[in-house]
């Protein structure tokens, strides 16, 4: 057909979001719509977000049903998204999909970006999911990753357990998550309390954040200190940690900060003496990977990063960050306590891992080049 | 005794079994009285000729044509295993670790 997308991008993700994976989406996503003159993009809906909008040459349609079983939402998503791409079969190019259930529907040629894989991150929101059906998505995963023209994965953590997946290891590319830089000297968010450490990020058990608040409770001898959890889900997920931080003595300390703009999140993260990022370790973060924005971004704005000793922090930070040992709320209490009586050797820290990161545009660079060797192939 | 080699069956398939009497003139599989075509063929190679005029032919062709169509359509999602009632069970709401986890607000979807 005449005005058929020759690109689609495809995310079972609420997009845009205060979540990483929502400037994920937003870099990812511009770089391909660049390429193509425009494109369709398929993500989740719900809230206020219109069902259908056009800007320019892009078109964003969102998924609205409500159906209340994960698995069934899944499955209708797949759906969707087949009935979205039914009308520009045949002049779609490149499909680049960001998860199992996006990629399911697409028959031409496909990139797949694995940032997570569902079968390893499901079990935490949902204990009760049998072995047998993780082994089924773990099916699903092997199929759609097989299958892809090219899979970009954002640490050698994730390329290894794509790969032990079946995705055929020259296709696999490496683009860590970029943050832009910012600027020096901006101004203090007026609801910032005078010096905080500030966690960043969503509250899932892998986070790590009720270590954190279990460390915060051992620095009560500082009582010029706060924390700052600038968390990007709704105050109703927070509710457990909320309770366990009043029940660790610690709740009229910590400052809560709910869905900031992404663009508000680095005046928060410029002002704060050091950013946490208290990471388990899980086989989320272990067998499975991640590339955390929010130590990116901490990195970006100049602030010393105390992170979980493992593989994926130590791959975004290299030496240049405060380790300790992950799940230990005293050892954790301990780095803080040590970086914040020596200002100097932390903010030296900060400054050498500042030109680690990659800049956006960087990391949109490199997807091109991912995209070129496909279009070549 | 040469067996007929055509698969049969509906819910279980297997191999035909009768006595053979002729061979198919395409591929020379071995075939019984009932399932060689008025073309000499096998019912799957006249199929493939588009002679369906044998009930056996006939559903070889649908067969066929329904791999090609949902291997080529949008509406193929490619993976033929499915989730049962077993596996959907848990990720019903309120089977979570904690409900205020899944509670994002009236109607909201939980994202991935």
């Amino acid at each position: 057909m005449s005005d058929g997308h020759r690109a689609a991008y495809v995310a079972f993700d609420r997009f845009p979001s205060a979540k990483g994976s929502a400037v994920h989406i937003r870099h990812m996503a511009a770089e391909l719509f660049d390429r193509y003159g425009g494109g369709l993009l398929c993500v989740l809906g719900g809230g206020e977000l219109p069902a259908y909008q056009r800007e320019g040459g892009v078109e964003i349609v969102r998924f609205t049903g409500v159906v209340p079983n994960l698995l069934d939402r899944a499955e209708a998503f797949t759906r969707w998204v087949a009935e979205q791409l039914a009308p520009h079969r045949d002049t779609l190019e490149l499909c680049h999909v960001r998860d199992p259930w996006s990629a399911l529907p697409v028959t031409g040629r496909m990139v797949y970006e694995a940032n997570g894989l569902p079968s390893i991150e499901l079990p935490y929101a949902w204990p009760l999911v049998a072995p047998a059906t993780l082994a089924k998505i773990r099916d699903l995963e092997r199929d759609c990753l097989s299958r892809a023209a090219a899979v970009v994965v954002p640490s050698y953590v994730i390329e290894k357990a794509v790969i032990d997946r079946g995705a055929a290891p020259d296709r696999v590319h490496l683009i860590p998550n970029g943050a832009d830089p910012v600027p020096a000297g901006l101004p203090r968010p007026p609801a910032a309390p005078g010096r905080y450490l500030i966690y960043v990020g969503a509250l899932q058990a892998w986070q790590g954040v009720d270590v954190l608040l279990r460390a915060f409770a051992r620095l009560a001898d500082l009582t010029d200190l706060a924390l700052v959890v600038c968390s990007s889900v709704s105050p109703n997920r927070a509710r457990p940690l909320r309770r366990l931080a009043e029940r660790l003595g610690v709740g009229d300390r910590v400052v809560w900060q709910y869905t900031l703009p992404h663009e508000e999140v680095a005046a928060w993260l410029a002002n704060a003496e050091l950013s946490i990022a208290p990471l388990t370790a899980s086989p989320r973060n272990l067998d499975q990977g991640c590339s955390p924005i929010k130590v990116w971004e901490s990195m970006a704005a100049g602030t010393p990063v105390v992170a979980s000793d493992l593989p994926v922090t130590r791959e975004v930070l290299g030496e240049h960050g405060r380790f300790v040992p992950p799940d230990r709320p005293a050892e954790l209490a301990r780095a803080i306590r040590v970086l914040l009586e020596y200002p100097e050797a932390a903010q030296e820290l900060a400054a050498r891992a500042r030109p680690r990161v990659l800049a956006w545009s960087d990391v949109r660079h490199r997807l091109a080049a991912v995209y070129d060797q496909v279009e070549l192939h | 005794m040469t067996p007929c080699t055509v698969t049969t069956g509906f819910f279980t398939l297997g191999k035909c079994g009768v006595m053979a009497v002729a061979g198919c003139a395409a591929c020379g599989r071995a075939l019984c009285a009932n399932h060689v075509t008025p073309g000499g063929l096998c019912p799957e190679c006249a199929a493939a000729r588009n002679q369906v005029g044998h009930p056996a032919a006939a559903s070889a062709f649908r067969r066929r044509a329904h791999r090609q169509r949902t291997s080529q359509a949008y509406q193929d999602y490619g993976w033929y295993t499915s989730f049962d009632s077993y596996d959907r069970a848990p990720f019903d709401p309120g089977m979570g670790a904690d409900q205020d986890y899944l509670d994002d607000g009236p109607g909201a979807l939980v994202d991935s």
